[in-house]
C-alpha cells in the first residue's frame, strides 16, 4: 500500500519530532500501566487480607421470622411463636455439601458449628467465638495450622486452638486445662492443644477452634450444623454464586462483599479515581497525536496541493495521516506496555525494612491489551481531523502557497 | 484534425464577501495536438485561473470545455482527479517535490499512488524519464539534495510519467536563474517535439513566450489571438 510508504517517510523524515510524539506517547501508556497496575494490585491485597482468613461465602439458615397465622375467626389472630432458645441449623447439610462439591468454582468446603461461649481459666473469664469443624479440613477456610506459634493443630476429643491474646489474657498456654461454658450453658474442661496467631486481632482474641463432634453435645446439636464456610478459587465471583447458591439451597449465602461493604466502597472509589486519572493521561496522548499531524499537514501543503493536482485522490491523503496516526499510537503504546511492565516488575521487587512489599503493584494487572487497543484506536481517531482537513485541501490554493 | 483542447465562453467570478469579481469573460481557446502555446498577460489578467480551470484544478462559472473530445464541466471531483491523474502533466513554478523520497520515486509517485506501490515498470520508466531530462547520476538522490534546476527538471519528468496528452505549465522557469531556466525550456521543447505532446505555458516572460510555436494572449479577462 503505497498510502503506508509515504506515511512511514513522513514520519522518518523528522526522526527527532516522530522520536518525541511517540516517547509522549509511551509516556501516558506508561503511567496508564503503572496507574492500573498499583490499582489492581491494591484490590488484590486488600481481597486477600480481608478473605485470606475468612469464607468466600457462608451458607447458613434463614432467619425464622415471627408470622400471622390464617385462623378462621376473624376477630382472632394468632401468631407463631418462636423459640428463642431452639438454634437455627442446617439439617440436611451432607446433600448441600454433596451438591457444592460438584462445583466447579469452588475450592474449598467446610460445614461448621458456630457458636458463643465463655473460656474460663481460674478466675479469669474471656468470651470466645466457638468455630468447631473437621479437624481433618482445618486449614479449608483458614491455614490455622500454619500459625501454630505453641503446640500443634491436633484437636482430637477433648481439645482447643486459641488465639495467642486470648492465651495471654486467660494465662493460657498449649497442654494446659481450660473450661469452656457454652451459650447453652453447658460446660467441658478441655486441653489447649495448640495456640495460633494470625496477626489479626479479631481472631488472636476472640476465636477458639474446636472439633465438631466435640462441639455436637456442648451447643445441643447432635445432628445439624449452623454453617457451611466456602472458598473460591475466584473471590471476584463470589457475589454471584452466592445467588446462585441461595436459590439452589434455600439457605442465606452471604458473600465477602456483602460483609464487607465498606471496603467494596472503597475498591470502588479508588477504581473511579484511577479511570478518571487514565482517561487523562490518554486524552493529553490523543491531544499531543493531534496537533503533531495537524501541524505536519500544514507544513506539507504544498506536496498534498501537488499531489491533489496530480490527481491523487483525498482518499488517498486521508489514508497517509490515518497510517501515521496507527503507527504512533501502535508503537508509541507498545513501547509504553513494555516500559510501565518493567517498571511495574521492578516496583514489585522493592520491598520495606519488614520484607513486606513498598507498593502493593501487580504487574500482571497492568491492563495492558486494554491500554494498547484504547491508545491505537485513540490515535487512529485523534488523526481524523488532520487527515480530513488534508484530503479537503484545495489544491490550486495549496500549490500557490 | 479534431482539437485536443476545445474551451467556448469560459467565464469565471470570483465572490469576496459581497463583491463580485469576473476574471473571465467568455474565452474560447483551441488547442491542437502538438502545439506549445504560451499563454500571456499581464499580473491579474486571468491566465493563471484559465490554466487551472482547463487543467481542470478549478470550474469554470460560465462555458464549456472539451478535453481529447470528452466534454469535462459535469465530471465528478472524482473523476475529474481521475482524468487529471491519467490524462493531463503539470508543471508549477514550485515544484514541491516530496522531500522524503527519491527523484525516481518523486517521478513514479503519480502512477504509484493510484495503482498501490511503484511496480517495476514504473520504477523503469521513472529512471528512463530522469535520463532523458539528464539527471541520469541523480536517480536515487533525495530530493533535498537536488538544485532547484534539477528539482525542476524531476518535476518535468514527474508531469511525463503517465505520457499525457497535455501539459500545463504556469511560470515554469520563475524560480530559476537564466542557465537553468534554458535548460528547462529546451527540455520542454525536446519532449514537444519527440512526444507530440502539447503544452500550454502560463508565462509573462517574453522570452519563454518566443521559445513557443503559438503565443495567447490575455486580456482584462478576453482572448486576443485564440
Amino acid at each position: 500500500m503505497f498510502a503506508f510508504t509515504v506515511a512511514r517517510r513522513y514520519l522518518f523524515s523528522n526522526p527527532s519530532q516522530t522520536a518525541l510524539l511517540i516517547s509522549g506517547v509511551s509516556l501516558g501508556v506508561t503511567a496508564f500501566v503503572f496507574i492500573t497496575a498499583l490499582i489492581g494490585g491494591l484490590a488484590i491485597r486488600l481481597t486477600n487480607d480481608v478473605t485470606a482468613n475468612s469464607a468466600h461465602i457462608s451458607l447458613e439458615p434463614e432467619t425464622r421470622i415471627a408470622r400471622v397465622l390464617p385462623s378462621p375467626d376473624a376477630e382472632l389472630e394468632s401468631v407463631a411463636i418462636i423459640s428463642t432458645f431452639q438454634r437455627l441449623q442446617i439439617r440436611a447439610w451432607k446433600s448441600t455439601v454433596s451438591l457444592l462439591q460438584s462445583h466447579p468454582d469452588i475450592s474449598a468446603i467446610s460445614p461448621q458449628i458456630s457458636g458463643s461461649a465463655f473460656l474460663v481459666k481460674g478466675e479469669a473469664v474471656s468470651p470466645v467465638a466457638v468455630t468447631a469443624l473437621d479437624p481433618a479440613f482445618i486449614d479449608a477456610i483458614s491455614s490455622i495450622s500454619t500459625e501454630i506459634i505453641s503446640g500443634d493443630a491436633s484437636l482430637g476429643a477433648d481439645g482447643i486452638l486459641i488465639g495467642s491474646r486470648l492465651a495471654e489474657n486467660l494465662g493460657l498456654s498449649s497442654g494446659q486445662p481450660v473450661l469452656l461454658r457454652t451459650d447453652r450453658g453447658i460446660d467441658r474442661l478441655l486441653i489447649v492443644r495448640g495456640v495460633f496467631e494470625t496477626g489479626l486481632q479479631s481472631l488472636d482474641e476472640r476465636v477458639a477452634y474446636l472439633s465438631i463432634q466435640t462441639a455436637r453435645p456442648l451447643f445441643l446439636l447432635p445432628e445439624g450444623i449452623t454453617n457451611i464456610e466456602i472458598k473460591l478459587y475466584d473471590p471476584g465471583g463470589a457475589r454471584e454464586l452466592a445467588t446462585f447458591l441461595h436459590e439452589a439451597t434455600g439457605l442465606r449465602a452471604t458473600s465477602w462483599q456483602e460483609k464487607n461493604a465498606s471496603l467494596e466502597g472503597a475498591l470502588d472509589a479508588q477504581s473511579q479515581t484511577g479511570t478518571l486519572i487514565q482517561t487523562f493521561s490518554l486524552i493529553s496522548v490523543l491531544i499531543g497525536i493531534a496537533s503533531a499531524l495537524s501541524l505536519s499537514a500544514n507544513r506539507r501543503r504544498g506536496e498534498i496541493g501537488i499531489m491533489r493536482a496530480f490527481g491523487v485522490s483525498g482518499a488517498f491523503i486521508a489514508a497517509v495521516f490515518l497510517l501515521q496516526g496507527l503507527l504512533i499510537g501502535m508503537v508509541g503504546a507498545g513501547i509504553g506496555c513494555a516500559c510501565g511492565f518493567a517498571l511495574c516488575s521492578w516496583l514489585e521487587t522493592l520491598t520495606k525494612p519488614d520484607g513486606t512489599m513498598a507498593l502493593p503493584i501487580a504487574p500482571g494487572e497492568g491492563g495492558y491489551l486494554v491500554v494498547f487497543l484504547l491508545t491505537t484506536i485513540g490515535a487512529v481517531l485523534a488523526s481524523v481531523i488532520p487527515a480530513w482537513s488534508a484530503a479537503r485541501l484545495d489544491p490550486l490554493e495549496a500549490i500557490q502557497q | 484534425m479534431r482539437a485536443l483542447v476545445e474551451a467556448r465562453g469560459i467565464g469565471m467570478t470570483f465572490r469576496n464577501g459581497d463583491e463580485l469579481t469576473e476574471v473571465l469573460k467568455g474565452v474560447d481557446l483551441t488547442l491542437q495536438p502538438g502545439e506549445l502555446v504560451a499563454l500571456l498577460g499581464a499580473s491579474g489578467s486571468g491566465k493563471s485561473t484559465l490554466l487551472s480551470i482547463v487543467g481542470l484544478l478549478l470550474r469554470p462559472t460560465r462555458g464549456t470545455l472539451s478535453i481529447a473530445g470528452q466534454r469535462v464541466e459535469g465530471l465528478s471531483d472524482l473523476e475529474r482527479a481521475q482524468f487529471r491523474n491519467r490524462r493531463l502533466g503539470f508543471i508549477f513554478q514550485f515544484h514541491h517535490l516530496l522531500p522524503d523520497f527519491t527523484a525516481t520515486e518523486n517521478v513514479a509517485f503519480p502512477a504509484a499512488a493510484p495503482a498501490g506501490a511503484i511496480s517495476p515498470a514504473m520504477r523503469r520508466r521513472a529512471r528512463d524519464l530522469l535520463a532523458r531530462v539528464g539527471l541520469a547520476d541523480r536517480m536515487d538522490f533525495p530530493a533535498t539534495r537536488l538544485s532547484g534546476g534539477q528539482k525542476q527538471r524531476v518535476a518535468i519528468a514527474r508531469a511525463l510519467m503517465n505520457k499525457p496528452e497535455l501539459i500545463l505549465a504556469d511560470e515554469p522557469t520563475g524560480s530559476l536563474d537564466r542557465v537553468a531556466a534554458e535548460k528547462v525550456l529546451d527540455l520542454m521543447r525536446e519532449v514537444n517535439r519527440e512526444d507530440k505532446a502539447t503544452f500550454l505555458i502560463c508565462t509573462h516572460d517574453e522570452h519563454v513566450a518566443a521559445r513557443c510555436t503559438r503565443r495567447i494572449t490575455l486580456n482584462d479577462g478576453s482572448v486576443d489571438g485564440a
